[in-house]
């Protein structure tokens, strides 16, 4: 029965993250067509990302406000990147809500995606449909629905849970607590976009490998674990960098939810670019700060990129 | 698949065309100058404003005055683009507070020569021009200015058989202790009475109006003063007060205190005067009282609002915003004007009979002498309000008032440093 | 024969009763927000802020939504995203999944370099991007105009990241039968990448719609005229005296704006999981 199964790194190789250059020929390696295909994306993102970006950062060394009169200020803005507390704060919260949030979003849209493709499921357009809805809603008004329920005084959810005993109390406003919910409600947000990606994956797996894996004898646990997780790794590599890059640019539940607040504690470093920007009218500190977390991010995704390439080589 | 796409991109793209058909008017022509002005008056204020706008119009043929309507959060969103791109606004309102951070940066004209030859700008109440001035020069004519008030509930009142409203601070404290009700013992009460907000407080005047009581400031002649002794007693006499008598919930914001007081939760709070329109609706019979007097003054934070000419109003555009100032300045519409907005007469020859019809602008221009700008001229707000919310919120949670006040006074130095 | 079948088959039925009953857990902590939204929606003011709360509504009212039509020019606000948010979406893909197809199957010098390039321009918050990029549509005057709102996300990086890991996914056994066969590498791309594409391609289609359709800041800065903005932006007009928002009124218009979304996703999901199974993977 097993040489029926076949070797799924020869038939299905899912490629490294980042590389997957593999052996087949490639039978036109012109720049010329290669460039026909990019053009229109490289028009758009030349003009409105790569420019932009080196307006950005041309910006980080004059202390602009965006308009008026502006002066070349050197690095003083990246010395004090490095210097205001208020700033290293916002690192050490961005890096805490980071690490509450990707791993959580990503574990619970997985589980859920596995859940929604296990045959046994019941009703799986309904709860497909019910997970997904919470990714449709504006997160600003997600944010406020959650305020609402979680209101200390007039909340549904403080209510019913005072109901049986527990009482949860004004967690928006508790320097410890303020973080964990705003990472919550952030995960409840985004979960079911990493769940459609998921299952998106989910479906690319060849049916072929799991009957094959059953008639060999292969428990649901050892299929999850030997086929579906590994053939998923591609999938997984993707959602946990693209969950890494929105942790890191966390903002708009925060701004509405708490403001940064209490006490700074929930400042994360988007929160910080954007006050010392709009605010504080300081476009060319905000500048420098947005390349220093761009730094730290492309940092981040490097270290990521090298793991799963090295697990995809050691796989193999 | 691709045949539907295609199909569907053309019909976007000549829906696109169809709807940007009506391209804006040439106004770089001759004829009469035009100046857009933003606001943030979304409700009946917003009406009168549009009429004022419409008379001013119709009353001369140089200046054609055009209002965009969004709400003061979009403002402050967007006017750095529009500024950054010259495509913003010739006139725009914003919130007082958030003016001087614009006008230290140049984005506002400078008025003071329009303060020292117009009538009307000089009539205009010295504690509201004080809130547009910036080192001795106005960047802005104010379209606002009241103190912050107390609205309480009547029917709550009288079923505590309270008569008076209390005109001390131990009165004060004493009637929101009887109107505190806990019914079932466990520490929560159902019904406070008072909502004390201990951070974002409405337009963050709540804790600067309880200093100015207790005879302190924040900052004093551009110097941090903050951590003086009698913010510190100010500081202790309320979290002592929230903290024995349960008063009020902490960890509150203005904007939960105004639902508290709306949902009849609470039987006082300190508000702007859209409480009463907020109270009407939900079925609230409310009174309106002044901040009760503290050991040292009777003293109110201002909410403020103000306009201001944007840097790129070319000079016949600033004529015209100057002509558009002067006549809402005027006797006849700063009245037409209170009486619209709810809000007391920008100018102090206007009295109070002049807007008795509006018993809400009556009883808040009774207390308007009380009303003092909020920290007019620093370009650091921002900062220094965040100072005092942290060691209010600190406080209220059982924080020593003494060491908060001291942390919030070298960050409030730090910020007026920059 | 029953004996042995007896266990196995009310283990199943276990299994799926469990996992039924799991499920209808995580729907409901997913749906209570959007519950809470929509009931009170049709609360009366009084009642929004009313204490003890309520899931539902004491008294059903439509005064939320009839203020709703009364005070924003509906109509065209809907109009208008669907024009910006629909316009995004197909240009994205198309231009995404071009230039995605190129980093995934043509061999070209300088590729992955690129391709780090625009996976790093996702790595800036777009905070820092919003003025320069409204100064150069300012320059191309395309303030207030549909071209304004479009033009700048007509490609996105995100799009053709996705894109490229999912074509890199496709076996190259279905194009390179095609190229054997002669087919130019458009012809590949337009019939075998694409038709297997068809779930990734709605996914990204569908991220990018309710992205765009939810933007508030983008539709607010690059739109100074009210009669371009977006039922999302248009929401904000609602702000009531002294910066409150009237709960009920924004519900019940959040609502509104979410209905087309919601209907949208309800009516793809079913093709999107089966065109998925059809993927050729033979």
């Amino acid at each position: 029965m097993s040489t029926t199964l076949p070797k799924p790194a020869a038939r299905y190789r899912p490629p490294a993250p980042l590389g997957g250059r593999d052996a087949v020929p490639r039978r036109s390696r012109g720049n010329p067509l290669a460039l026909l295909f990019l053009a229109p994306a490289l028009v758009v993102l030349g003009a409105f990302v790569a420019w932009p970006m080196l307006s950005a950062f041309r910006l980080s060394f004059t202390d602009s406000s965006g308009f008026g009169r502006e002066s070349w200020v050197g690095l003083d803005n990246y010395a004090r990147v490095f210097t205001d507390p208020t700033v290293l704060r916002a690192l050490g919260n961005t890096a805490l809500y980071a690490v509450l949030f990707t791993p959580t979003a990503v574990i619970v849209a997985l589980v859920l995606a596995l859940a929604l493709n296990h045959p046994r499921l019941p009703l799986r357009g309904v709860f497909r449909t019910a997970l997904f809805l919470p990714f449709v809603v504006s997160l600003a008004v997600a944010a406020f629905a959650w305020s609402y329920l979680l209101d200390p005084q007039i909340g549904l959810l403080n209510y019913w849970l005072r109901g049986i005993g527990i009482q949860l109390g004004n967690v928006l406003q508790d320097p410890t607590l303020a973080m964990p919910t705003v990472a919550l409600v952030a995960v409840w947000k985004t979960f079911g976009f990493y769940m459609v990606i998921f299952l998106a994956g989910l479906q690319e797996i060849p049916a072929s490998l799991r009957e094959a894996a059953v008639v060999d004898g292969a428990n649901a646990w050892q299929r999850l674990v030997h086929i579906t997780l590994p053939m998923l790794s591609n999938t997984f590599a993707f959602v946990l960098i693209v969950a890494l890059i929105a942790a890191l640019q966390a903002f708009d539940q925060i701004y509405v939810m708490t403001g940064g607040g209490p006490f700074g504690s929930t400042q994360t470093i988007v929160m910080e670019i954007y006050e010392s920007g709009f605010k504080e009218l300081e476009l060319g500190f905000a500048s420098a700060v947005s390349y220093v977390l761009l730094a730290i991010t492309l940092v981040l995704s490097l270290v990521q990129f090298i793991f799963f390439g090295r697990r995809e080589r050691d796989a193999q | 698949m691709r045949k539907t796409a295609t199909a569907a991109l053309a019909v976007m793209a000549a829906g696109a065309l169809a709807l940007t058909g009506c391209s804006p008017a040439q106004t770089e022509s001759e004829g009469p100058t035009t100046v857009t002005f933003w606001h943030g008056y979304t409700e009946a204020d917003g009406d009168v404003l549009e009429q004022i706008v419409d008379d001013f119009n119709a009353s001369q043929d140089e200046v054609v005055v055009e209002t965009e309507v969004k709400t003061w959060d979009v403002i402050d969103d967007t006017l750095l683009p529009a500024l950054s791109a010259e495509e913003g606004p010739e006139i725009v309102a914003m919130p007082a507070e958030r003016m001087p951070v614009y006008a230290d940066k140049g984005a506002f004209v400078d008025l003071s020569e329009f303060y020292a030859d117009d009538e009307n700008a000089a009539a205009v109440l010295p504690a509201a021009a004080d809130m547009v001035t910036a080192d001795g020069a106005q960047f802005g004519v104010p379209t606002g200015f009241v103190p912050l008030s107390v609205f309480y509930n009547r029917a709550l009142f009288e079923a505590a058989g309270i008569t008076t409203f209390p005109t001390t601070w131990d009165e004060w404290v004493d009637v929101a202790t009887k109107l505190t009700v806990d019914e079932n013992g466990d520490g929560t009460p159902e019904q406070y009475g008072l909502a004390l907000p201990d951070h974002a407080t409405v337009a963050n005047g709540l804790w600067p109006s309880l200093f100015y009581g207790g005879g302190g400031d924040i900052v004093a002649d551009g110097e941090a003063v903050i951590d003086s002794p009698e913010n510190v007693d100010t500081l202790e006499y309320w979290s002592n007060a929230v903290a024995t008598n349960k008063i009020s919930p902490t960890g509150l914001d203005g904007i939960g205190a105004d639902e508290l007081f709306s949902s009849g939760k609470a039987a006082m709070h300190v508000g702007g005067p859209w409480m009463a329109s907020i109270s009407d609706a939900n079925d609230i019979d409310y009174g309106i009282a002044a901040i009760p007097a503290g050991p040292e003054e009777q003293a109110a934070s201002a909410i403020g609002v103000g306009m201001g000419v944007t840097a790129q109003a070319d000079d016949a555009q600033i004529d015209g915003a100057e002509a558009f100032f002067s006549y809402f300045l005027s006797q006849d519409v700063a009245t037409e004007w209170s009486l619209g907005s709810g809000w007391p007469p920008l100018r102090g020859d206007i009295p109070a009979s002049a807007v008795e019809s509006n018993p809400v602008v009556a009883s808040l221009t009774e207390i308007a002498g009380t009303a003092r700008p909020l920290l007019p001229g620093v370009t650091g707000s921002v900062d220094v309000l965040s100072a005092v919310d942290t060691a209010t919120q600190k406080a209220l949670a059982g924080g020593d008032p003494a060491a908060l006040l001291s942390d919030a006074q070298a960050e409030i130095e730090a910020a007026l440093a920059d | 024969m029953t004996t042995i079948q007896l266990p196995r088959s009310r283990r199943v039925h276990a299994a799926s009763v469990v996992l039924g009953f799991a499920m209808l857990l995580a729907a409901a902590a997913a749906l209570l927000p959007i519950a809470i939204i929509a009931f009170t929606a049709f609360k009366p003011i009084a009642e929004v802020n009313a204490y003890p709360p309520t899931l539902l509504p004491g008294q059903w009212t439509l005064e939320n939504f009839t203020r709703i039509f009364e005070e924003l020019p509906f109509a065209r606000l809907i109009l208008n995203s669907v024009v910006f948010a629909g316009g995004v979406t197909l240009f994205a893909l198309v231009f995404d999944s071009l230039a995605a197809y190129a980093l995934a199957r043509i061999d070209f010098r300088g590729s992955r370099v690129l391709l780090i390039a625009i996976i790093a321009s996702l790595m800036i918050p777009f905070q820092a991007l919003l003025i320069p990029v409204y100064q150069l549509v300012a320059d191309l005057g395309w303030v207030n105009t549909f071209a304004g709102l479009i033009a700048p996300r007509a490609a996105d990086a995100f799009g053709i990241f996705f894109l490229r890991q999912f074509f890199l996914s496709l076996p190259r056994d279905l194009d390179n039968a095609a190229r054997i066969d002669g087919a130019s590498e458009f012809r590949i791309f337009r019939s075998v990448i694409l038709p297997n594409a068809v779930p990734a391609l709605l996914t990204l289609g569908i991220f990018t719609f309710v992205n765009n359709w939810n933007d508030l800041l983008w539709p607010l800065v690059f739109t100074t005229d009210a009669e371009m903005g977006t039922i999302t932006s248009g929401l904000t007009l609602l702000t009531g005296p002294g910066g409150i928002i009237p709960q009920g009124v924004m519900m019940a218009g959040s609502l509104i704006a979410v209905l087309p979304l919601a209907v949208m996703f309800l009516m793809i999901q079913r093709r999107f999981i089966e065109s998925v199974a059809t993927t050729g993977m033979k």
